[in-house]
């Protein structure tokens, strides 16, 4: 049976840009997403703006998921991932498998009391962020004492919209769509890969990630071993990008960690910023405007360090290759940023696999060839977002577009074909 | 007759417990006009919405004030409650008491969240209804341009049973194509035959703009042609007008001092240099290449594309000795890292610089002396041919284009302003798109990407030949208009123009189709004859009246 | 109206920001009084005048970051307005209750809550 709805796989911006288009022109869209709450990474970021907006666009995700979870024609379906695909264009049948939900986002009111009574440390029923979307508590099996076997009907009892249940399976579903896009999304380099910079070590090593959830949970930056205001601080580049495992552009970092340093010099003018970097990636729409305006503030020093040290102080002690000297110095820093890279999903061979799409050398999804930019080798399934290579927000959003675009297209011809047209 | 206000509070299922309640019911049960106070535990459940919905028909309820969460995520759905209970869903104004009122004070905020609610009654007193209608649109999609961009578009939008009109002003499509041709093997040739085959394709060449009213879903635009001028109907225009590059000789004044030796030296262009390339008859194969870019123009993608694709072409066929001087090599496109790569694995050298290199003349050679970063020192570079940097400009007639359309471009002349609320493809006026590198530095990947997105957006609004519009939300009274112009100015959508009424009077009229509701006129109408529904100045003012007046 | 603060929130920006410090349980004073409106834009001048005409201590007109206005010219515009109604207080002499505006983004409850905490600070040193 021929079927025009469309699934896509991932609500992070990508997915939701697409279930988003898709939903507008009246497709109905089947939004899965395999985490309790939606908007991948990208929903977790913070506003860089100073006295005018950096154009970081976090704010956009902001909105658009906002928009995509009340949307009519988009069905939101998450703890729920893919188990088999069969099918082809216009005729898929997936099936999918749902984790137990044991608070149901339909009932759960967001008021909070089953926090207020959980008795476990750190509590196995949570909000996980105040952005989060749906904004529905969620039950972490790992942390609560029913499932160590031990009996507790704490929040069970204080719902007051009885939306806790515990006796609850995972459950299967076969959805017929016509359409896949593929939006999984991208993993962040694991900065303790590089075990040299001490992140993971040293408490005041951060990941830019670490920075951006620091400013949108506090809104300032305090260090986070004693609280106070970062005087000098250090972002390196290229981090899990441009290296041996990664032939790539990771495309957001220099922007991200200028955008983050003219927020730290905006919030505190007498913080020093000292940026290493290999190439400084200055381009794009909008960030010309920024860059005259703090490229002087900032330090830029050609040359990413490879090793950092904490002395007994509490510094951190930074060598790197001063290139305009010619010779190995050493800095002192009491925070430094790595800025971490986007690799691909560890998980993509699973998923590549099941549905049958290859993937690049580089571990992102492959394309159908250099002139396609969402086709995958696979008629019917669409790749939109950093699941296929490394992109940043608005060009996401644009990916996102255009795979629903492609989608459509598809299916237009894919009917058409089968009218005899 | 003062309509009976029903007024619907809920405590979130007990867990507001900073609101007394019953004390809350008591007090704005007295608020004139309000003939009915209920309170709920679970308004945003079914079944509370079912009570809702009960209750409205049964006490005769002509507007709603909900007491409760945030509007944000809810007031959508209870809008629809209204709808089921026959009544027009803007009759509803919600008053925050949890995420504005409960969680962020520490105490009893009864008072507060008493005040709240009145400014909603005050406010839904005056709402009146609005009803929605779908207005017919132009199915038929302008796309100024007949490059790469316009022509793809084209072809897309057909695939989605849209009708292009393609504007190019030269005499035939497929201008700017070189780059892709020799570095993608992309057939020009074959593209213009689909776009000359496609049904659905009109060509017009040697064609251009000179004037467009209108607004999205009714565009009227007048082309000019060898033979005359047509005046056409468009619901949606793309403009896909391309980019133009030129020699950014300002970065060498020396060479400018120098003056005519310029014209002996063989100093050339990204597309001259492919084209030497190609060239099988060419005198003699430089030996000796040097390359330039990033130093006038930090956003230098394509050239770094070029640059490359260039480099890596030049040392396979004639074995050359190339040299690359720029300050930063600009990898953050898809390949480019991997190009890059290749290129020095193949002997093609980078040298970085902060200054831009000086230029000379020597021997009938260019001089190229600039001082490498890594290496400390200066280094100087005689060689055959320069590959000089380029500047990436927009297209010749971008600024006409902007002032045709009256629409903003951002601050290095591309079109497209900078908010990032319009990216991708999208621009401050309904309907009006720009794609490709006409709006800035992209490369292959996002041009695609683009080129996809520009026809979801064009097929979401079009495919239908309608969209749903909410009548005479904000309307401008022609018995108060002066048509003193100022709302049609300001408008950062374009959606007023003057129309005339009666067979005389001209006034202000808002396009319901192109009208983003945003109230900047409403704000400015020095008459006071914009009306906003939902926030006109007495609905606003009544709101202010309600606070601390218990 | 005596003591409150009425702050004009534009609902693509400081609406959702102050949403979003309630989820979070940010504290800002409870004299507080927020009018949601489509864009800063929409605010008169007339309307921050009503405000200060009833008794508030002060107005407060919140929009979305300078270049990223929904609307494009909206918070421009509302700025220059806030300018405006300053410019003429003073002319009468009936300066002191501050009228102030603040841009913000949905996502920065912080800013919300500084911008409170800040106009509150200035109503307590003006001595009201």
């Amino acid at each position: 049976m021929e079927s025009k709805n469309v699934l896509v796989v991932g609500s992070g911006i990508s997915g939701v840009a697409s279930a988003l288009e898709l939903a507008n022109a009246g497709v109905s869209v089947y939004l899965i997403e395999k985490e309790a709450v939606v908007g991948g990474h990208s929903a977790s970021f913070c506003c860089k703006a100073t006295d005018i907006c950096s154009k970081c666009s976090a704010c956009v995700v902001f909105d658009k998921i906002k928009e995509a979870v009340i949307h009519p024609q988009i069905t939101l379906l998450t703890n729920s991932t893919i188990k088999k695909l069969s099918g082809e264009l216009g005729n898929f049948r997936v099936e999918i498998i749902h984790r137990p939900q044991y608070v149901d986002e339909e009932k759960c009111i967001a008021c909070g009391l089953c926090t207020d009574v959980c008795p476990t440390d750190p509590k196995a029923i949570y909000s996980p962020f105040a952005e989060a979307t749906p904004f529905s508590y969620i039950l972490d099996e790992g942390l609560c004492l029913r499932f160590k076997g031990e009996k507790c009907d704490l929040c069970l009892e204080s719902c007051p919209t009885k939306a806790i249940e515990f006796e609850l399976k995972a459950k299967e579903q076969e959805l017929s769509v016509g359409a896949i896009i593929v939006a999984t999304g991208f993993d962040v380099f694991d900065a303790r890969e590089k075990g040299s910079l001490g992140y993971g070590r040293y408490t005041n090593v951060l990941t830019g990630l670490d920075l951006e959830q620091i400013f949108t949970r506090e809104g300032y930056l305090r260090l986070p071993t004693n609280g106070k205001e970062p005087q000098n601080i250090a972002f390196i580049q290229c981090i899990g990008s441009r290296d041996e495992g990664h032939g790539y552009c990771s495309q957001v970092c220099c922007k991200y960690a200028m955008k983050l340093a003219g927020l730290i010099k905006y919030q505190n003018p007498d913080t020093q910023v000292t940026i290493f970097y290999i190439d400084l990636q200055t381009t794009g729409k909008g960030f010309a405007q920024f860059y005259e305006k703090y490229k002087e503030s900032i330090r830029f020093v050609r040359g990413v360090p490879v090793e950092i040290l904490q002395s007994s102080s509490g510094e951190l002690e930074v060598r790197f290759e001063d290139i305009s000297q010619g010779k190995v110095c050493r800095d002192n820093f009491d925070l430094v940023v790595l800025s971490v890279g986007i690799s691909p999903r560890k998980n993509s061979w699973d998923l590549a696999r099941i549905l049958g799409i290859n993937l690049a050398d580089d571990g992102f999804f492959d394309k159908k060839d250099s002139l396609s930019c969402n086709e995958t080798n696979v008629d019917g399934i669409f790749l939109a977002g950093t699941c296929q290579g490394p992109k940043d927000i608005p060009d996401s959003i644009a990916h996102g577009i255009a795979a629903a675009s492609k989608a459509m297209q598809m299916l237009a011809e894919s009917a058409s074909r089968r009218r005899g047209n | 007759m003062e309509p009976k206000i029903g007024v619907f509070l809920c405590n979130c299922g007990g867990a507001i417990n900073n609101i007394d309640f019953d004390a809350a019911v008591k007090k704005v049960a007295k608020f004139p006009g309000v003939t009915c106070v209920n309170l709920s535990s679970d308004l945003c459940l079914e079944k509370g919405r079912e009570k809702m919905i009960s209750c409205i028909r049964g006490e005769n309820i002509e507007r709603v004030v909900v007491a409760a969460c945030s509007p944000e995520f809810q007031e959508h759905i209870f809008r629809e409650v209204l709808e089921k209970a026959g009544l027009n869903g803007h009759l509803l104004s919600m008053a925050n008491i949890r995420e504005q009122c409960s969680w962020t004070h520490d105490g009893d905020v009864t008072e507060k969240a008493v005040e709240l609610v009145k400014m909603a009654v005050n406010r839904v007193r005056l709402l009146q209804p609005m009803e929605k209608k779908e207005l017919p649109v132009n199915r038929e999609v302008l796309v100024v341009g007949g490059g790469f961009s316009a022509s793809n578009t084209a072809l897309q939008l057909s695939r989605v049973g849209l009708r292009t009109t393609l504007l190019e002003k030269e005499a035939v499509l497929g201008a700017g194509t070189e780059e892709l041709e020799s570095f993608y093997g992309f057939d020009t040739g074959s593209m213009i035959s689909a776009v000359e085959v496609d049904k659905n394709i009109e060509v017009l060449t040697s064609a251009q703009m000179t004037e467009v009213g209108g607004k999205i879903g009714d565009f009227s635009v007048r082309i000019r042609q060898e033979g005359g001028e047509i005046l056409r109907k468009y619901g949606a225009i793309v403009l896909a007008t391309g980019h133009q590059t030129e020699l950014a000789l300002d970065s060498e004044p020396q060479l400018r001092a120098e003056g005519e030796a310029i014209s002996g030296l063989n100093i050339v262009s990204q597309e001259q240099f492919c084209c030497m390339l190609g060239n099988s008859g060419l005198e003699t194969e430089p030996k000796t290449i040097g390359f330039m870019f990033d130093f006038s123009d930090e956003n230098s993608r394509f050239p770094t594309l070029t640059t490359l694709n260039n480099a890596l072409a030049a040392k396979k066929k004639w074995g050359s000795e190339i040299y690359v001087f720029c300050k930063n090599v600009k990898v953050d496109s898809e390949g480019m890292e991997k190009l890059y790569r290749e290129a020095r694995d193949c002997g093609v050298v980078f040298l970085k610089s902060e200054a831009p290199p000086r230029i000379t003349a020597e021997n009938g050679r260019v001089k190229i002396e600039a001082k490498d970063v890594f290496l400390g020192e200066d280094v100087i570079l005689a060689c055959d041919v320069l590959v000089a940097e380029e500047l990436y400009l927009p297209a010749e007639g971008a600024e006409n284009l902007s002032s045709l359309l009256s629409i903003r471009r951002d601050s290095k002349g591309f079109f497209q302003d900078e908010n990032v609320h319009l990216y991708p493809v999208g621009s401050e006026k309904k309907g009006i798109f720009f794609i490709g590198g006409c709006r800035g530095d992209l490369d292959l990947g996002r041009v695609l990407t683009d080129i996809s997105s520009v026809v979801m957006k064009v097929h979401e609004l079009l495919s239908s030949g309608k969209i749903l519009v909410e009548l005479e939300k904000v309307k401008a009274d022609p018995q108060k208009c002066v048509a003193c112009l100022t709302c049609i100015r300001v408008c950062p959508h374009g959606a007023i123009q003057l129309v005339r009424v009666d067979g005389s009077k001209e006034v202000a009229e808002i396009s319901d189709l192109a009208c983003d509701a945003c109230g900047i006129c409403a704000a400015i109408c020095p008459a006071k004859a914009i009306k906003f529904q939902g926030y006109r100045d007495e609905e606003i003012l009544a709101q202010i009246e309600a606070i601390q007046e218990l | 109206m005596n003591g409150c603060i009425v702050a004009f929130c534009c609902e693509h920006s400081a609406y959702p920001a102050a949403d979003l410090a309630g989820k979070l349980r940010l504290h800002y004073p409870e004299n507080l009084r927020v009018i949601r409106v489509p864009c800063a834009g929409r605010v008169d001048v007339i309307h921050i005048l009503k405000a200060l005409e009833k008794g508030a201590a002060a107005v407060l007109v919140l929009g979305c970051e300078d270049g990223a206005c929904h609307h494009i010219t909206g918070n421009t515009r509302a700025k220059e307005r806030v300018k405006y109604c300053n410019m003429l207080l003073k002319e009468v002499q009936v300066d002191g209750r501050p009228v102030a505006m603040f841009n913000l983004s949905p996502n920065a409850p912080h800013k919300f809550v500084s911008a409170v905490n800040e106009i509150t600070k200035i109503i307590k040193e003006s001595g009201r």
